[in-house]
C-alpha cells in the first residue's frame, strides 16, 4: 500500500508542475465544460418561456433549469475523463510501452493525473461558476438529506465515469485509434448523461437507452440530487444503481484489461 | 487588378490545388471513413438533441422544430465550408509563420492572401456540406415553405455573407500569429464558441445576442441566413449583411498586410 501511495504523490506532483507549465492549455479545456452548460440553460430557459404551459418545461421552471445546468457544470468538471481520447495516442506513440514496465497498473498513473487536473482548474473555475450562480439566478429547493446524498453520488460518479472511460480506452489495444470512439462515448455523456437535458426531459426511447448506459449516473444523477430535485425514492434506486454500475465497471476492468493485455503491441518501440 | 485573364488564372489554380489535395487525401481511406462516421453521428446527435427539445416544448424563442432543421442545416453547411477549406489552411499558416514555411508562400506569384487561403482543401468535409443541404431542402418541404424568389435570393446573399465574416474572422485569428507566434488550441475556443450557432440567436439574453453579432459575428452564420429562408428576415437582416460582410473582409485583408510586415521569415 505505502509504494503505491508514494507512487501516487510522485504522479500527482509531476502532474501538477506539468500543468503549471501549460497553464493556457489546461484552462482552455476546463472552459468548455462552462460553454456547453451555458448554452443549454439559455435553450431550454427560452424553451421554458411560453406563458401558455406556465412558463415550465415538465416539472422545470426558468430557475429550476438555470439551476440544473449551473450544477451539470460543477458535476460535469469534477466528474471528468479522457482517457479514451489520449489512450490511442499514447499507444501509437510507444508511450504506453514504458508504463507497462513500471511495477504499478498505468490506470492508477492515469487517476493521479485525472484528480490534479480537477483540483488544479477548480480553484480557477470556482469564480467563473460563482459569476454564473450569480448572473443566472438559480432556484435551489435543498435539505439535509439533498446535500448528504448528493455529495456522496458526486463522489460515486467520478469514480463511475473514470472506470468507464478506461475501459472504453481500452479499445485502443484493438484499434490505435481511439479518437473517434472517445467522441462517441463524450457524445453518449452530452445526450443520455443530461448535459444537455435533464435526462427525464428525454423523448421516450432516449429515456429508457438512457438507463442503459453509465452516462447519466456519472452526470446527471448527482445533478439532480444537488439541486434538490430527486425525490427520495430517487435518490435510494439511483444510489443503489450507482453502486451497480460502479462495482460492474470495476468488474468488466478487470477482465478487460487481462483480455487487453494480451492483444496489446507495442508500437514505436 | 481583377480581369478576365487574372481570373481565369486563379480560378485554374483553384483547380490545380483542389485535384493535389484529392490526392493526398486518398492516401488515408481508413481516417476518411472514420471521419464520415463522425460527420453523421454529430448530425445524428443534433436531430435527437432536436426531438428531446421539441418533445417538451412548442416553440424554441418563437421558432419551430422545423425552422430550426433549417437552422441546423444552415450550421451544418457552415462546419462543411470551415472544415473543407478555412480551417484548413488557416491551421497551415498558423504552423508556417512559427516555423519560417511561410516563406514558401510568399515567393509564389500570386497574391499571398490568395494563396494562402486556398492551397490545401479537405474534400471529404464537402459531406458536411451536402448534408447541411440536405437537412435545408427538408426542413423547407416539412414548413411547406412559403420559399419564393425573393426568400431565395435573401438566402443566398445572407450565406454569401456569413461565408466571407466566418472566413474574414479566420483570418484575423491567423494573422495574430504573426504577433504571439504560438496561440495554444485558438481553434478549439472557436469550434466551442461556434456551437452557440446551433440555436437560435434569440434563445439567448440581449447582450449574448448583441455580443454573438458584433464581437464575435456567429449571428451572421447560422441565424440570419436561416431567417432569411423561412421568411423571418427583414431589410434590417439584408444591409447588416451586406455592410458588416465586406467591412470584415476588408478589415481581415488590411489585417493580414500589416501582419505581414512583421514577418521576418526562416531561421530570421
Amino acid at each position: 500500500m505505502k509504494p503505491l501511495l508514494r507512487a501516487l504523490a510522485a504522479f500527482f506532483r509531476a502532474d501538477m508542475a506539468t500543468m503549471l507549465q501549460y497553464r493556457g492549455e489546461s484552462v482552455l479545456w476546463a472552459v468548455w465544460g462552462i460553454v456547453y452548460p451555458a448554452v443549454a440553460m439559455a435553450m431550454w430557459q427560452a424553451a421554458a418561456n411560453d406563458p401558455a404551459d406556465g412558463s415550465r418545461v415538465g416539472a422545470f421552471g426558468r430557475g429550476g433549469f438555470a439551476a440544473y445546468f449551473l450544477l451539470s457544470m460543477i458535476v460535469g468538471h469534477l466528474t471528468t475523463a479522457w482517457s479514451a481520447y489520449e489512450m490511442g495516442y499514447f499507444v501509437r506513440h510507444g508511450t504506453y510501452s514504458t508504463w507497462l514496465l513500471q511495477p504499478l497498473l498505468p490506470i492508477w498513473r492515469s487517476a493521479a493525473g485525472n484528480v490534479a487536473w480537477k483540483l488544479f482548474t477548480t480553484v480557477i473555475l470556482a469564480p467563473l461558476w460563482l459569476f454564473v450562480a450569480l448572473w443566472a439566478r438559480p432556484h435551489f429547493d435543498l435539505d439535509a438529506l439533498h446535500v448528504v446524498a448528493g455529495v456522496a453520488s458526486v463522489l460515486l460518479a467520478m469514480a463511475i465515469a473514470f472506470v468507464w472511460d478506461y475501459i472504453v480506452a481500452l479499445a485502443a489495444f484493438w484499434t490505435t485509434r481511439t479518437d473517434a470512439i472517445g467522441e462517441l462515448w463524450f457524445g453518449g455523456m452530452l445526450l443520455f448523461g443530461g448535459r444537455l437535458a435533464p435526462v427525464e426531459l428525454l423523448p421516450g426511447p432516449l429515456y429508457y437507452l438512457s438507463y442503459a448506459l453509465p452516462h447519466q449516473w456519472s452526470l446527471g444523477f448527482p445533478t439532480e440530487v444537488l439541486i434538490g430535485h430527486a425525490s427520495p425514492e430517487r435518490i435510494t434506486s439511483g444510489l443503489l444503481w450507482q453502486a451497480l454500475w460502479l462495482v460492474g465497471g470495476l468488474a468488466l476492468f478487470r477482465f478487460g484489461w487481462r483480455v487487453s493485455i494480451k492483444r496489446y503491441s507495442a508500437v514505436g518501440a | 487588378m481583377l480581369n478576365a485573364t487574372t481570373m481565369t488564372r486563379y480560378l485554374r489554380l483553384i483547380r490545380i490545388l483542389l485535384g493535389v489535395s484529392l490526392q493526398n487525401e486518398t492516401a488515408y481511406r481508413f481516417d476518411f471513413l472514420t471521419k464520415v462516421a463522425g460527420s453523421l453521428l454529430n448530425v445524428c446527435g443534433e436531430l435527437f438533441t432536436l426531438w428531446a427539445i421539441f418533445a417538451n416544448a412548442r416553440s424554441l424563442a418563437g421558432w419551430g422544430p422545423y425552422e430550426v432543421v433549417v437552422l441546423l442545416g444552415v450550421f451544418r453547411v457552415m462546419v462543411g465550408l470551415v472544415g473543407m477549406v478555412i480551417a484548413p489552411n488557416m491551421r497551415a499558416v498558423m504552423e508556417d509563420v512559427r516555423s519560417g514555411g511561410l516563406d514558401h508562400v510568399l515567393v509564389k506569384p500570386v497574391s499571398a492572401q490568395f494563396y494562402a487561403s486556398f492551397r490545401n482543401w479537405v474534400l471529404f468535409r464537402g459531406l458536411d456540406g451536402l448534408m447541411g443541404a440536405v437537412m435545408i431542402i427538408v426542413g423547407c418541404t416539412l414548413l411547406s415553405a412559403r420559399v419564393s424568389l425573393a426568400t431565395l435570393a435573401l438566402f443566398a446573399i445572407t450565406i454569401a455573407a456569413g461565408a466571407v465574416i466566418i472566413y474574414s474572422f479566420w483570418l484575423i485569428l491567423a494573422t495574430t500569429t504573426f504577433w504571439f507566434t504560438r496561440i495554444a488550441n485558438i481553434e478549439m475556443v472557436f469550434w466551442n464558441v461556434f456551437h452557440a450557432g446551433r440555436y437560435p440567436l434569440e434563445v439567448y439574453q440581449p447582450w449574448v445576442r448583441w455580443l454573438l453579432t458584433f464581437i464575435l459575428p456567429l449571428a451572421f452564420l447560422t441565424t440570419f441566413p436561416a431567417q432569411a429562408l423561412v421568411g423571418r428576415a427583414g431589410l434590417a437582416t439584408l444591409l447588416t449583411s451586406l455592410t458588416v460582410a465586406p467591412a470584415m473582409f476588408l478589415l481581415a485583408t488590411a489585417f493580414w498586410h500589416f501582419g505581414l510586415r512583421r514577418y521576418s521569415g526562416a531561421s530570421a
